[in-house]
């Protein structure tokens, strides 16, 4: 009798499960149908299979360069093959998705690193195979890697910090939450924090926590910081989870406007927490950008044109003045300008 | 203190001697606790603040809701591993239904509501002692569809954008219970070992989490009446803050089952031997699969709680969160070979947790040192444990 409930449970789950694949249907199955057309109809389309490797798949960031690698493949007539670890410490799993890659002889890997030494000797496999390497956003310790294409992170960050100091009125205490101790984009940023910092002498800067990543625990680590240094006037969060857990704690205090936050990249939370005042201004990298530039280099790469080894996409101070600007609402919502 | 025991000391002496030792067997973590307490007031700027304190019962809601699920779990011998995904997964389910319309939302109500109606037919079932079989799948099943009925009517019925708060949250907490209900009955029916159940679940909820929302981050800064349960107080303005008093009450919900109900009496007689509770007339399987539709239903609830405090329904949260959970129950002294623990206990462990991690934040320890700390409590915990029992 307790098969009856059984079944019930398998079925509603299998059930659950269809549909979850219905909706998921046209997102995964409406690139393959269009390679199908175009294999048919124009033979030349689809010559290439690039695999698209980002360092995680949660947030709206990898989203975006996502968008961009998309666009490049549509344009340049080349299957995009996007596959990523869920969490951007799993650099085992990183390193497993490579190594397949490798073995199914994409034409190019575009990549963004989740350890800038662990992946070294993967890139450097791929590349004794001959498989152009192209590196977006997180690049390698190494230069074996044939292009890195991304925001120069110490330089963005160093401007955001500028812009959190001026936002203070140039004197005070401030703290950032860079996200992983030892992932090369974070270190960069906390550099460029450091940098600002330490060129401002009236500024002082207390002791960093991170948040690993996740939402929760940037949010404790925004309280804890607030609680040890009663006099914090800013924060500077190095990421979306940061950004948006150290909102809200801001927030539950009812600090807003008081503590000032700067932070990096544009996710939908982020963007409201800016409009309602709780962060003063975003540091806005262009994601679009790296991984259309990370696609197009790469078919340059195959197709044996040159290749610049360095490519800087830039960051972008957004404020509530410039919010409006065409430009500026080009970049906080790509999707929308396409 | 043997030495004045054998020279035979006065009655009253040697009472006081056994006073002394059962209290600090008893209150072994207690005692950690009040040391990690006062070290950490007495060298951490700001530590003692009344908005630290707040701040503590905020950071632990949600692993404690976890761990207090963990507890009836270990107490009756097993072990889940997927509350962390289900977590995740309860709290994306929330959040995409306060969110913009999804093409899910049927379905997810729909699950939920089975969830739901699961649960509220498991409760039925576990009420009477000794009732005949047929009546207790009759329950169950009227229960379900009655739920069923009930949650897809207020679906129907409103049809609002967004779906109504309450619809929400039992539609996450349903899910989290389904999840679970599914683990108990992979246990039970299909015999799987609960290490190899709940692992599997962990990585169906994570992906499925994901899957829903194609692995972004679902922002709910438009949904003010939900998001307001989180920074809200009980009473209004200057009281608990709701995550703490969810938190409060269903610890004190779960120590009167565990302690007082036959249910309660079963987890400890299953988890110490399940053979002889079988024997002894115990519905072993029954209450097998209701202690993992509980320890799901809290995790449902505990993605729930997240979610108002975060902002956003992340697909990725609650990562390792589990073995947190497990951490604490295990650091109050429950024993993961099943039969001992205590709800008191697990939020002493989960007390302990909290305090360590904000006062090695507010002291400036690095993340990688905390870990050491945290690595080395767990293990101490239980060292000290298996010292007094010998």
């Amino acid at each position: 009798m307790r098969r009856v409930l059984l079944l019930l449970c398998v079925g509603a789950l299998v059930g659950a499960l269809g549909c979850q694949k219905g909706t998921e249907a046209p997102t995964t199955a409406s690139p393959a149908v269009t390679g199908a057309k175009a294999g048919t109809a124009a033979p030349p389309e689809t010559k290439y299979t690039i695999a698209v490797v980002p360092k995680g798949t949660a947030y709206s960031f990898w989203g975006t360069v996502r968008a961009g690698a998309e666009a490049a493949g549509r344009e340049t007539g080349v299957k995009i093959d996007w596959k990523g670890p869920a969490e951007e410490t799993d650099v085992a799993r990183q390193i497993d998705i490579i190594e397949n890659f490798i073995t199914a002889r994409v034409d190019a890997i575009v990549m963004a690193a989740c350890d800038a030494k662990g992946l070294v000797p993967k890139v450097k496999q791929a590349m004794d195979a001959k498989i152009p390497v192209v590196t977006i956003d997180s690049g390698i310790a190494t230069d074996d890697a044939l292009s890195f294409v991304a925001t120069d992170n110490v330089k963005g960050a160093r401007q955001g910090t500028e812009k959190l100091i001026e936002l203070i009125g140039g004197t005070g205490e401030v703290g950032a939450i860079p996200f992983i101790h030892g992932a090369a984009t974070s270190d960069m940023r906390e550099q460029g924090f450091n940098e600002a910092v330490e060129a401002n002498p009236n500024v002082h800067a207390v002791k960093p926590l991170y948040s690993q990543g996740d939402v929760e625990k940037a949010m404790k680590a925004a309280e804890n910081m607030m609680t040890s240094n009663p006099d914090l006037k800013g924060i500077f969060a190095a990421n979306e989870p940061g950004a948006i857990g150290a909102a809200q704690a801001i927030k539950q205090r009812s600090l807003t406007g008081k503590i000032k936050l700067v932070a990096f990249d544009a996710a939908d939370a982020e963007i409201n927490a800016l409009k309602e005042g709780t962060i003063q201004a975003l540091v806005v990298q262009d994601p679009f950008k790296m991984g259309y530039q990370g696609v197009k280099l790469a078919v340059d790469a195959i197709e044996g044109r040159p290749v610049e080894k360095r490519v800087d996409t830039g960051v972008v101070l957004v404020t509530m003045d410039n919010f409006n600007d065409p430009e500026v609402q080009k970049l906080l919502y790509p999707e929308v300008s396409e | 203190m043997r030495a004045v025991q054998d020279n035979g000391p006065p009655a009253p002496f040697v009472q006081f001697v056994r006073a002394a030792r059962l209290v600090i067997d008893k209150a072994g973590p207690a005692a950690g606790l009040i040391i990690l307490y006062v070290y950490f007031g007495a060298t951490t700027k700001g530590f003692l603040s009344a908005g630290n304190h707040v701040n503590m019962g905020l950071q632990i809601a949600v692993v404690a809701l976890l761990a207090i699920g963990e507890t009836f779990v270990i107490v009756a011998g097993g072990i889940d591993l997927s509350v962390g995904s289900v977590l995740a997964l309860s709290g994306v389910t929330t959040a995409l239904l306060l969110a913009s319309p999804h093409p899910m939302r049927p379905a997810i109500v729909v699950v939920g509501g089975i969830g739901v109606g699961a649960l509220c037919g498991l409760t039925t079932a576990l009420l009477p002692r000794r009732t005949h079989p047929v009546p207790v799948v009759v329950a169950i099943v009227g229960s379900s569809v009655g739920a069923l009925l009930g949650l897809a009517t207020a679906w129907l019925l409103t049809r609002r954008d967004p779906v109504p708060v309450p619809v929400a949250i039992g539609a996450g907490i349903g899910v989290g219970t389904l999840c679970g209900l599914v683990n108990g009955l992979l246990v039970t029916q299909a015999d799987l070992p609960p290490f190899i159940a709940t692992l599997g679940m962990m990585g169906i909820c994570r992906g499925l989490a994901k899957i829903q929302t194609q692995a972004q981050n679902i922002d709910l800064s438009g949904a003010t009446s939900f998001m307001r349960l989180g920074s809200g107080r009980i009473p209004h303005g200057w009281g608990v803050p709701i995550p703490v008093a969810v938190l409060l009450a269903v610890a004190l919900i779960a120590f009167l089952v565990l302690r007082f109900t036959s249910f309660g009496r079963y987890c400890y007689a299953m988890g110490s031997n399940k053979e002889a509770a079988r024997l002894s007339g115990v519905n072993v399987k029954l209450h097998t699969t209701a202690v993992y539709a509980v320890c799901g239903l809290l995790a449902g609830l505990a993605g729930v709680v997240q979610t108002t405090r975060i902002s956003v329904g992340q697909p990725t949260g609650g990562a390792g969160y589990e073995l947190d959970g497990i951490a604490a129950a295990v650091i109050g002294g429950a024993s993961l070979m099943g039969g001992i623990g205590t709800i008191a206990g697990t939020m002493l462990g989960a007390l302990i947790m909290a305090v360590l991690r904000s006062g090695c934040d507010l002291k400036g320890l690095s993340l990688e040192w905390q870990e050491v700390v945290i690595g080395a409590a767990i293990i101490l915990a239980v060292l000290a444990d298996r010292i007094r029992q010998r």
